[in-house]
């Protein structure tokens, strides 16, 4: 009788082989992304430049304005580049985040769920997008740019770009995983990025009433960048430690949406193959 | 998980299961809708739903080491009740064990010990060499480096990959690539192996490249292999038993050669004779008959050839042979057994009162 590879004596726990994983999609996935090296650096380039035409237009706005609110151009800069890094950190991670709807109508969960690691961290994490790396490397160049270096607060900013990017990505990704319940849910998946990102790129102080009540629970964009911007600008250690409580929150939610939604995955037959 | 683990009996051979699967049934609820923009929004605003039956109170065992064929016409439940024996769907009924573990709460520790073929989806990355998606599986194995190495080695040789092994799958041919998807589906050294539709699209070259392979690994390795296939060829060559499914039941659950001999109530006579004859004998078929020219020594002259049936249940074969010769000169006469593809398809458009009495045989 043949003998498993595993399970074998010194085998490693769950949480440091899913974190290995992690490690080996992020090599494998920079090397697929290299396969096509002109893409790659076009992709890469090209999103950072997109992204700084709106440097210009925030200038223009408080050439003319002093402030929205509490919100100087060098607030507006530092909500934009956490955005935009989360944004970045979120995808070169979890590349597939805005694949999963497709993913799931189109049955191609089954080569996921035929592998020995946890469907939800392998299906994210299996893919990356190439133009995020222009995302994360322009939001962390915005913020040495607006705020300068000091090891201190670029680590801080560091840190709530991880924990921002996990709390956008899990939103995105519950706006995703509606179509084990609603089937096709394509637009609402787009809708819920849309806001996401939408939400994240204004001052705080042009929201009110049930919009602001909604970027606090449906649309996080308050943890996302508006509580950051505070903390950094008035540090506590236990408000950090709550904002980073309430991001892991949200993610332990979508975790439990999607394993929810997973009884009701129904396959499919089409032909597809790994891209 | 109320299975009893106990060793089988089948022909007087003792067995141990390894795939037990009882009462598995599989329920999808569809959403219907009239033709058209009307239908569209009365579907919207009052959804109508419809339960299928994917597959209905189905119940099986597989042995330790063999090689086994499931089949059905398509939309019969073979796919449903794979994906559901891998953990990918959750039964609505019934009870599975695969390698002792339940595969929708176990499906983790299950994956570790089986491996999965499925012609029409890939598990290689497109766009990068197989050595680069081995690599990455090893990962998701868990397997350790030099354990990986000396596999790699085992089955790049094995399966003759060596110099495929360095170019992207994208352009890799569909037999190179199936290659290539079954060393990778190995790397682990699975107990079990499910192969659905793996000759699908191949040259019969390749085919038979696939199958002897697949029998290699049976061998050497004693791998469970639960096959699918459209193709015949497949079922002869590589697998002992078979079990057919039809709307989602189990229609007929028994040996390739018991499937030959119970079902083969057809002969097949192929008859040529000298001069153009009238074949008729009650109760058989003629298939086929034709008549033609061909050069004597003594100039033009016609030939006659004919193909028919003996439903040897109702026709005595030795009496319609005698009548046969009787006609006039035969040239050259053959008797073949029906084609198992006939078989199959007879079983798979039987009528449900025929599939009632095959399942009870």
């Amino acid at each position: 009788m043949s003998t498993a590879v595993n399970p074998n004596p010194k085998k490693p726990s769950v949480i440091v082989s899913h974190l290995r994983l992690l490690a080996a999609y992020f090599r494998f996935n920079l090397a697929a992304a290299m396969e096509y090296r002109g893409s790659f650096l076009l992709q890469v380039f090209g999103m950072a430049l997109n992204n700084s035409a709106f440097i210009i237009f925030w200038a223009i706005v408080y050439s003319r304005i002093n402030h929205i609110g509490e919100y100087g151009f060098r607030e507006v800069m530092f909500i934009w580049a956490l955005a935009s890094a989360a944004f970045g950190f979120a995808h070169i991670i979890f590349g597939n985040i805005r694949q999963v709807s497709r993913i799931i109508m189109q049955g191609e969960l089954d080569a996921y769920l035929l592998q020995p690691k946890d469907v939800c961290l392998n299906v994210l994490c299996s893919r990356t997008e190439v133009s995020a790396w222009g995302d994360l490397a322009y939001g962390l160049i915005l913020f040495m740019a607006v705020w300068g270096f000091a090891p201190g607060e670029f680590l801080l900013f560091c840190t709530f770009t991880v924990f921002s990017g996990l709390l956008m990505g899990c939103i995105m990704f519950s706006g995703e995983i509606l179509t084990f319940f609603l089937g096709n849910t394509t637009v609402i998946s787009r809708l819920v990025t849309e806001f996401v990102i939408s939400f994240t790129l204004y001052p705080e102080s042009v929201f009110r009433g049930t919009v602001k009540w909604l970027i606090y629970s449906l649309i996080p964009a308050g943890f996302i960048v508006f509580v950051p911007l505070k903390i950094f600008k008035l540090f506590s250690w236990q408000a950090l430690g709550l904002l980073i409580l309430i991001d892991l929150g949200y993610v332990f939610g979508s975790y439990l949406l999607f394993r929810l939604g997973l009884r009701r995955y129904e396959s499919g037959n089409l032909i597809v193959g790994k891209l | 998980m109320a299975f009893e683990k106990r060793p089988g009996d089948r022909n007087g051979e003792i067995f141990m299961p390894i795939i037990e699967v009882a009462g598995l049934t599989k329920q999808f609820r569809t959403k219907v809708k009239e033709t058209g923009l009307k239908g569209s929004f009365r579907s919207l605003i009052m959804p109508e739903y419809l339960t299928v039956k994917a597959v209905e109170n189905i119940g099986f065992q597989v042995e330790q080491g063999e090689i086994l064929a499931f089949m059905g016409p398509n939309g019969a439940g073979k796919s449903t009740t794979i994906k559901m024996l891998t953990g990918i769907l959750y039964p609505t009924a019934g009870k599975i064990q695969v390698l002792g573990l339940n595969p929708t709460r176990n499906r983790r520790q299950l994956a570790f010990r089986i491996g999965t073929v499925f012609g029409q989806k890939s598990q290689l990355w497109f766009h990068l060499p197989p050595q680069d998606s081995f690599r990455l599986l090893a990962g998701i194995y868990e397997i350790p480096d030099r354990e990986f190495r000396m596999r790699v080695d085992y089955l790049v040789d094995l399966f003759d990959i060596w110099d495929l092994m360095r170019i992207p799958v994208r352009k890799l041919s569909l037999g190179q690539r199936v290659r290539c998807e079954i060393a990778a589906s190995l790397l682990h050294k699975p107990e079990v192996i499910f192969l659905d539709e793996p000759t699908i699209g191949l040259d019969i070259v390749v085919k038979q490249k696939i199958r002897d392979l697949i029998l290699l690994m049976n061998r050497e390795e004693r791998t469970t292999i639960f096959l699918t296939s459209h193709d015949v060829g497949d079922i002869e060559q590589l697998c002992r038993r078979a079990i057919i499914i039809n709307h989602g039941a189990v229609v007929l659950n028994e040996s390739v050669k018991n499937l030959k001999y119970n079902y083969l109530n057809y002969k097949i006579i192929a008859v040529k004779y000298s001069r153009p004859v009238s074949i008729q004998i009650p109760g058989i078929v003629k298939l086929k008959e034709k008549e033609y020219e061909t050069a004597a020594i003594s100039g033009e002259s016609m030939e006659y050839a004919a193909k028919i049936a003996v439903d040897t249940k109702k026709q005595n074969l030795q009496h319609v042979v005698n009548q046969l010769m009787g006609l006039g000169e035969v040239l050259d006469i053959t008797i073949s057994d029906q084609p198992l593809e006939e078989i199959i398809t007879a079983i798979y458009t039987a009528a449900p009162e025929m599939n009632a009495n095959v399942t009870e045989s």
